[in-house]
């Protein structure tokens, strides 16, 4: 079986961004010099996946400083709110505050894309973007649009983004979706991210788009998310017990969180390919992407790397172990 | 006896350290905007006698000869004087001895690896250990900065201590993890965190408790800033809580912010010993959203406790008007129903605003206190 390994989040900063980061805040230092310390770490995350074999690549989204702060910045209709406790974490992301229906402005998200930058764009780079649903029950709504409306222009919107960034180069997109597990929605909401989802699919063609759960168990949300006309759903298997679940019907890709960035103990391969064996197995994927199971700046930059070496090590003993059957 | 005046005013956490503090603390010379900002800040507090000979050397050629402890203890008695003369009630040191609340405690216990920094949001970031083996006290904490405190402060003296459920929670728990076998799943990952945050509560928090109190320390906020993360863990944040306050006497309180209070309703209740909740509430207050709402729940659940009302938002450098923080407080007793229970204090520490700026952030918030004084006691003497 082959597997395909990427990051599927933002990465840390390394201690020198963080340093360079603080100093800025404590006017210890000019932002040429920030500037310079993100284009070397970004540099540095690209080695980590040349390094690791980790493809389609990322530069790990150093930037941001949450998942829909770019977006809360550019596009039309939103203001930058209070801090919010990002899920189970110690994070916290600045809630958007939508006071009128979003509207997208062209090439404000492209900038912000590490991969966009590098010196490779126009290879296979990921996206990684915030899904419809998690963005439009996170933002503080005061447009007026009810939430299924929103997401379903959320939807929209975030396929025209798509487009835009597939004619720069991007062949990958990976959405964001913790709280499709975390708060599964139901009746017309689920159906409202069918919708978003159909959208984004039209503007897809050729490409290839990921939905990204985590922070939660994905069993209650599975049957919706089987509905998404998508490529490949992945879970967090630190929540999901993907064995317990009945084995899928639908042939799909399937995404592996094996990494588990709430703990510095690092996986066991050789753990790691029996279990990704089994769920091969059970569920028959058309492709498996081996990836963390959530973000991975939940971690230092120190052990996130120490922890990213899994990834070969499964790539290799999942092509060993096909070897020899 | 008459009652204690209403909504009375206290800090709630650390402040930012001044730069002459850093760079005399680093033993590099002050340069002009540190002279400045020690001068400004003596003039108007008198922390230290300025023909001090050792102020004067500090301000000027030979600020390298004033020892890193000496500038700290002026660092202390500023801030104590800051808090004092911004009218508060209750004040501490604005914690200049310490690092921050997470790594400083970690620091004085075994058992912990630090690991490296990690975000917290936007440019914050936390250094972030693991539990790798059984945790030891070297030796209780906090203990000679409350002395320095009880011995200079003119105020109520409150020292704030980072709660054991915090301290775990922000930690990486690999000792305790290990010690489970099968999948790490969330019901095993909760089995190791409940042993992680009793063993810290008895093993570090209540002895270092036990000696504050011995020392004289009366009034103790447990910060708890981590309370809210997990939901299903509310239980276990009360079980530390008294853990770490089994058989101690003092006046105990806990400070939550930026988290979902519903989750914690009402597992955190069982947290007997806290005779006070101190939130974060101004943070989530804004223009069609009621950020103090949620105080209905004391009343829902029956709980009569006193509440440390957060009136200030410590991440923006807008400063509330004193109107603002009086109709905050009257909005706030509306639904508890009896000021008396209601303190006054910033949603956190407000580290992250400069001094200046969180100095008129304090004395708005002591004005408006007392503009909702005056509206109380005007309405009772109608």
């Amino acid at each position: 079986m082959q597997a395909i390994t990427s990051l599927t989040g933002p990465f840390p900063r390394s201690e020198a961004l963080v340093a360079a980061t603080r100093d800025l805040d404590r006017g210890r230092t000019t932002p040429e010099a920030v500037e310079e310390a993100y284009a070397t770490t970004e540099a540095e995350v690209t080695r980590v996946e040349e390094r690791l074999g980790l493809d389609p690549r990322t530069g790990g989204y150093l930037r941001w400083q949450d998942l829909f702060r770019p977006f809360a910045e550019t596009w039309e209709g939103f203001t930058v709110g209070p801090l919010t406790r990002w899920f189970e974490t110690n994070q916290f992301f600045r809630q958007p505050i939508l006071h009128a229906p979003p509207e997208r402005v062209a090439g404000a998200i492209l900038p912000w894309l590490p991969e966009a930058r590098s010196a490779c764009a126009g290879r296979r780079g990921k996206a990684i973007l915030p899904g419809p649903y998690t963005f439009a029950g996170l933002v503080d709504n005061r447009s007026g649009e009810t939430a299924e409306a929103l997401t379903h222009r959320l939807g929209r919107l975030l396929a025209e983004e798509l487009r835009e960034l597939r004619s720069h180069g991007f062949t990958t997109f990976q959405f964001q979706e913790p709280l499709l597990v975390v708060r599964p929605p139901e009746r017309s909401r689920a159906e409202s991210v069918v919708a978003a989802y159909k959208s984004i699919a039209a503007a897809a063609e050729g490409a290839t788009v990921a939905v990204w759960t985590f922070f939660a168990d994905a069993q209650p949300a599975w049957p919706t998310l089987w509905r998404l006309p998508v490529g490949i759903v992945g879970v967090d298997l630190a929540e999901t017990d993907l064995l317990a679940l009945p084995p899928s019907t639908e042939r799909r890709g399937l995404g592996l969180g094996v990494i588990d960035p709430r703990t510095s103990l690092v996986e066991d391969p050789a753990e790691v390919v029996q279990l990704t064996r089994a769920i091969a197995e059970r569920h028959r994927p058309t492709t498996v992407w081996v990836g963390a199971g959530a973000p991975l700046d939940l971690l230092p930059w120190e052990p996130a790397t120490r922890k990213l070496h899994v990834l070969p090590a499964v790539r290799e003993g999942l092509r060993a172990e096909a070897a020899r059957r | 006896m008459t009652d204690p005046p209403l909504f009375p005013a206290q800090e709630i956490g650390s402040l930012m350290k001044p730069r002459w503090q850093l760079l005399g603390q680093r033993g590099q010379p002050l340069d002009d905007a540190a002279r400045a900002e020690f001068s400004a800040w003596n003039d108007r507090l008198h922390f230290v006698p300025p023909d001090d000979p050792m102020v004067r050397k500090f301000l000027g050629e030979r600020s390298r000869e004033v020892n890193a402890e000496t500038v700290r203890d002026w660092a202390a008695l500023c801030l104590i004087r800051y808090l004092e003369s911004a009218g508060l009630a209750r004040v501490y040191d604005g914690e200049a001895r310490r690092v921050e609340m997470y790594e400083y405690p970690i620091r004085q216990m075994r058992g912990f690896q630090f690991l490296g920094h990690v975000r917290s949001f936007d440019n914050k970031y936390y250094l972030k250990a693991s539990i790798t083996g059984e945790i030891r006290l070297d030796r209780p904490y906090h203990t000679e900065e409350f002395e320095f405190v009880r011995d200079h402060a003119r105020a109520t003296v409150k020292l704030p201590i980072t709660g054991p459920y915090t301290l775990a929670d922000w930690s990486y728990n690999e000792y305790y993890l290990r010690r489970q076998t099968g999948w790490k799943g969330p019901g095993t990952r909760r089995r190791a965190q409940r042993d992680f945050v009793v063993e810290l509560a008895r093993r570090a928090i209540r002895p270092t408790l036990a000696a504050l109190i011995e020392r004289g320390c009366r009034v103790i906020q447990v910060d708890e800033p981590a309370a809210g993360t997990h939901p299903q863990e509310a239980e276990l944040v009360a079980e530390g809580f008294n853990a770490a306050t089994e058989g101690l006497d003092a006046e105990f309180s806990m400070h939550i912010c930026f988290s979902d209070y519903r989750s914690l309703f009402p597992a955190l209740l069982e947290a007997k010993r806290c005779t006070q909740w101190a939130w974060e509430f101004a943070n989530r207050d804004s223009e069609g959203h009621d950020g103090y709402e949620v105080l209905k729940l004391f009343r829902e659940y029956g709980d009569h406790r006193q509440v440390g009302l957060g009136v200030v938002d410590v991440h923006r450098d807008e400063v509330e008007s004193p109107e603002r923080v009086k109709e905050r407080l009257l909005r706030a007793t509306r639904i508890l129903g009896d000021p008396r229970r209601i303190w006054v204090n910033p949603d956190c520490g407000l580290r992250t605003r400069s001094l200046d700026v969180a100095y008129q952030k304090l004395t708005n918030m002591v004005r408006g206190a007392a503009l909702a004084r005056a509206e109380l006691d005007g309405r009772a003497a109608a």
